[in-house]
């Protein structure tokens, strides 16, 4: 520091080195902007990954699920969830779930569509080396669905937007089967 | 769970973008401070802080060491800055205090800590904007030189004229204060 004022520059620095704090509303409008942005990546990508595709076919047996699910979503619309319940329409279309989890020893699917997993209506995912995938086939309206890992975690979808609402006080994802884009 | 940067940046690049929200509770308040005296108001720092946090998001694949993604986002943080200042001289608006600041000064003598709060911040209003950034990373965020350099892209000597001119000025400032 200078020789001048030296007291009154480090009073001053002093100063200026208090914190400054924002309150947890900044987080939740700074994870909005992020979102965003992630939802408009996802559905630039999705153009991108069919592309793709067709070099995938020469892959594993599990790269060809990872495809047919890329195919399956690009038959589908995509949106935020809502309190909308599901709205069956009579059509169903087969849509791929995909979650990686190497570490898991189990994983399903659960969702407004086969009434969360009770009855023994889950639907099991099989395990290809840590890429977790199964089918199903949907029907045309809004939905919310979760992941349940090793029978007792229940994980949202990674890749696909957030429910608005949770359900059971879980963590769910959104996705919307548009029977005109079929 | 592993909380470390590195860590939160690939569950992020692996499509976990709610981990990110780790990140931003880290390094929010950490950076509010530079951001607020360096633009000299909340309402724009919050700005600026939300875009660099935004920009970084976008960007992430191209944080080349995910372990310095704090550095890495101040960095965007000082460009971001350096535009909004920008703008602000183009608007003609005034450099003001940070208010949630003052309302949280001492409460033992709070008018002289008030108003020393707005020397303080006068004063910093008054160096050209350059000054002020190499006086605040210096002094207040506590960098070397060379991080400074790292982080603005400008040379270590440049820098600590910009630092020295700012102390110049800031005496002049504050001693004309005092005398006033």
């Amino acid at each position: 520091m200078p020789d001048w004022g030296r007291t009154t520059l480090e009073l001053m620095v002093q100063e200026l080195q208090h914190p400054v704090r924002l309150d947890e509303s900044f987080d939740r409008r700074v994870m909005v902007r992020v979102r965003r942005v992630h939802a408009e990546r996802r559905h630039r990508g999705i153009i991108g990954w069919l592309g793709a595709a067709a070099s995938i076919s020469r892959r594993p047996a599990w790269a060809a699920a990872l495809a047919a699910c890329v195919v399956a979503v690009v038959s589908i619309g995509i949106t935020r969830g809502t309190r909308t319940p599901a709205i069956p329409t009579g059509h169903a279309i087969p849509v791929q779930f995909v979650l990686v989890a190497p570490g898991a020893h189990s994983v399903a699917v659960v969702g407004d569509f086969n009434n969360w997993g009770l009855n023994d209506t889950a639907l099991v995912a099989e395990n290809h080396n840590g890429v977790w995938s199964v089918s199903a086939s949907v029907h045309t309206g809004v939905h919310r669905y979760a992941f349940l890992v090793n029978g007792k975690e229940w994980v949202a979808d990674p890749t696909a937007p957030r429910a608005a609402d949770d359900d059971f006080g879980q963590p769910s994802s959104a996705l919307v089967v548009e029977a005109s884009t079929q | 769970m592993d909380s470390s940067d590195a860590a939160l940046v690939a569950r992020v690049l692996h499509g976990e973008v709610n981990a990110y929200s780790a990140l931003v509770s880290r390094y929010r308040d950490k950076y509010a401070r530079y951001a607020v005296h360096m633009l000299g108001n909340r309402e724009d720092a919050e700005e600026a802080l939300q875009d660099a946090f935004t920009r970084a998001y976008r960007s992430l694949a191209r944080c080349e060491d995910p372990e310095r993604f704090g550095a890495w986002l101040f960095r965007i943080l000082v460009n971001r800055c350096r535009t909004s200042g920008a703008r602000r001289v183009r608007r003609g608006q005034t450099f003001v205090h940070d208010e949630t600041a003052l309302l949280n000064a001492s409460e033992e003598h709070p008018a002289e800590q008030t108003m020393w709060r707005e020397e303080i911040e006068r004063a910093l209003g008054e160096l050209s904007a350059d000054q002020r950034e190499a006086f605040l990373l210096k002094y207040v965020e506590e960098l070397g030189y060379d991080e400074m350099a790292e982080i603005t892209g400008v040379g270590v000597s440049a820098l600590k004229m910009r630092v020295m001119r700012a102390c110049d000025r800031l005496r002049v400032l504050l001693r004309e204060v005092h005398s006033a």
